[in-house]
């Protein structure tokens, strides 16, 4: 219980530009406990979405470690970090999380057109049915509603059992209800015992979690704990 | 990543949008079908030339004049009749400058029967035939006796002609039936350039060919044929082999019993040439290749444009699937996840395109067969070559667009507008 399953030691991001160097994160260092529900708050321009790419592994750092699962990956080449990303991270995007013209069930599925798991339908029908999709298996992507977007986003998030849940402002584009109605979710699937980190910047959804920092100008500023 | 489910995404890509499809298709399909049609109609005139030489015989040997190696045109060539005898027209095979004489044929003749069975000459010319309330222009052709044994014709009626016979003629079943209706020709008279014939035989129906129709021509004997054309020379000289087997000692015999009776030394300076129907097979064989392969090389610029087409369709594609791209990649698809899923993209593409070419093809290879009377041929290897070529097609101009699809950043493909 409680072990770190992320450890970012010292990391420093840096944007190169014919304009000047950016440096988008500066000797970050975050702990991620396990079964934690950390949201990363900040305004535009603070890291918040560079923390985000080097979490999910889809960018590496300039420099520092990344240990994830015991393992640091920073150093890690484009195929390895193409199998961490399938089996150990779930992403859930502000958009384009679906494939247009594309089922529900397929797009869960998606994952494990790239990584093996057994029973890969039933898994993600079961996986439909928690987010309340039960109905929607069979209608695509686009029939969909926004809300109903995310939840399906969030079904395939879960579909590798992912030692991580990465949610990138996943309710940028729903209403205050629809929005808190996906914290819930989030909330619930925490329960289960997902470790989930949670960008943002509305407060009133960072409530949610267990645990708030916030970033500035690429610096960790404050920590707080929700009880 | 697996390869039903890669299928399965190309099938859905390329059906998400079949306008654009159809039309990236048609390039490819145009271009096949041209390929396959072409090497379709090439097969079945070659194939359709391969069977009327054979009926010719496949031990006959034909023995005909080369133009321009020897001057010995005939000094009575025009004129001798006031320009009222047309001159031999060369017909069906022969030189313009003759030099088969009947001196030639008897030499051919002495050679060993073991070798030779049978060897006759004949003379031929475009005549108009008069009968008593009846006319028609047909091929008039004088001939050495055993011409009528060597091509295994047979008498509907009366006699054949032979070199004694003179004034008579021997009509083939069409020309009888076209100048004499409802009554017995054998017997009547027919007149050729103002020469009263009387009409000997009649032939029974022999098989035609495109080369020439026995049954619309006339037979009367060389001899007169010669005086009635004014020249001395055979159009040719055709010789039936013993057996295949000897095909080719009697190729030689000839070669030399003729370069003996023409007084030439040196062989490549001979005046006539020998002819097998071997030989003539691998010259149509030869002449047909080189055709179909030339049409078909123009045929395949189009496929180059057609694979043109697939690339830019395929670029467009991972242009406008770039934010697909970068969730495939954030989910764990592999650079080379991409790579092959844009690839087997443009290779169904191609494939389906080479597929309903293929049927393009034969159906433009029938329908122009028919109305060329040609039997198109599409063969097992023509199919395998369009199947070949549009896969290869689809690896080709299918590979730049995947590898600039699978190269890209998914930060940025996420972010991509």
């Amino acid at each position: 219980m409680f072990k770190n399953i992320i450890e970012l030691k010292n990391i420093n991001k840096v944007y190169k530009a014919v304009g000047g160097d950016t440096k988008a994160l500066k000797n970050v260092d975050l702990n991620i406990k396990e079964g934690e529900f950390l949201a990363i708050m900040g305004p535009s321009g603070s890291g918040k979405s560079t923390m985000m790419n080097i979490l999910g592994l889809l960018d590496t750092p300039t420099s520092g470690t990344y240990i994830l699962n015991n393992r640091d990956v920073s150093k890690f080449n484009e195929k390895e970090l193409a199998k961490v990303r399938n089996k150990e991270i779930g992403f859930v995007f502000q958009q384009f999380n679906l494939l247009p013209r594309t089922t529900v069930l397929d797009n869960v599925l998606l994952p494990t057109v790239y990584g093996d798991i057994p029973d890969p339908k039933g898994k993600a029908e079961s996986l439909i049915e928690m987010v309340g999709l039960k109905k929607w298996g069979s209608h695509k992507s686009n029939e969909l509603s926004g809300g109903q977007v995310q939840r399906v986003a969030i079904a395939r998030a879960l579909m590798m059992d992912p030692s991580i849940i990465l949610a990138d402002e996943p309710t940028g584009n729903l209403d205050t209800k629809r929005s808190i109605n996906i914290m819930k979710l989030f909330q619930e699937i925490n329960k289960k015992g997902s470790t989930i980190v949670l960008i943002t910047h509305e407060t009133y959804l960072a409530k949610y979690a267990s645990r708030i920092i916030h970033l500035r100008d690429g610096n960790i500023i404050k920590e707080e704990m929700n009880k | 990543m697996k390869f039903a489910s890669i299928l399965k995404q190309s099938f859905k890509a390329i059906m998400s949008n079949k306008g654009r499809t159809f039309l990236t298709i048609l390039g490819i399909v145009i271009g096949i079908g041209a390929v396959i049609g072409l090497m379709s109609l090439g097969n079945g005139v070659r194939e359709s030339i391969s069977e009327q030489i054979d009926t010719l015989g496949t031990t006959n040997l034909r023995v005909t004049s080369i133009p321009g190696v020897n001057s010995s045109m005939p000094e009575n060539f025009t004129d001798r009749r006031n320009g009222s005898i047309e001159q031999p027209t060369n017909y069906p095979m022969g030189g313009l400058s003759q030099s088969l004489t009947q001196e030639d044929l008897k030499a051919i003749e002495g050679i060993s029967k073991d070798v030779v069975s049978y060897s006759a000459g004949y003379v031929a010319n475009q005549v108009e035939f008069v009968a008593k309330d009846r006319s028609q222009i047909a091929s008039l052709l004088g001939v050495s006796p055993d011409y009528f044994v060597l091509n295994s014709f047979s008498l509907e009626s009366g006699e054949y002609v032979n070199s004694e016979s003179g004034n008579e003629i021997v009509l083939g079943s069409e020309l009888a039936s076209n100048l004499f209706v409802e009554e017995d020709p054998i017997g009547k008279e027919i007149e050729v350039h103002n020469t009263a014939f009387i009409v000997k035989g009649i032939l029974g129906e022999e098989s035609e060919s495109n080369i020439s129709n026995p049954n619309l021509q006339a037979y009367i004997s060389d001899t007169k044929a010669f005086e009635l054309f004014g020249t001395e020379y055979y159009s040719g000289i055709t010789v039936q082999a013993s057996s295949e087997d000897t095909v080719d000692e009697a190729k030689e015999k000839i070669e030399e019993a003729l370069l003996k009776s023409h007084e030439i030394e040196d062989a490549s300076l001979a005046d006539f040439s020998v002819t097998s129907s071997e030989d003539l097979l691998s010259m149509v064989d030869t002449i047909m290749t080189m055709l179909t392969s030339f049409l078909t090389g123009i045929a395949s610029i189009s496929l180059l444009v057609g694979g043109i087409g697939i690339m830019n369709i395929m670029l467009v594609s991972v242009t406008e699937r770039t934010r697909e791209i970068g969730l495939r990649k954030a989910l764990g698809a592999k650079t080379s996840d991409i790579l092959i899923q844009f690839l087997t993209e443009s290779v169904v593409l191609t494939l389906i395109g080479g597929i309903f070419g293929i049927l393009a093809g034969y159906l433009i290879g029938t329908g122009v067969g028919r109305w060329l009377d040609i039997d198109a041929v599409v063969t097992i290897d023509s199919i395998i070559l369009a199947v070949g070529i549009s896969s290869l097609l689809g690896i080709v101009f299918g590979i730049y667009p995947a590898k600039r699809a699978a190269r890209l950043n998914p930060i940025d493909a996420l972010r991509y507008e």
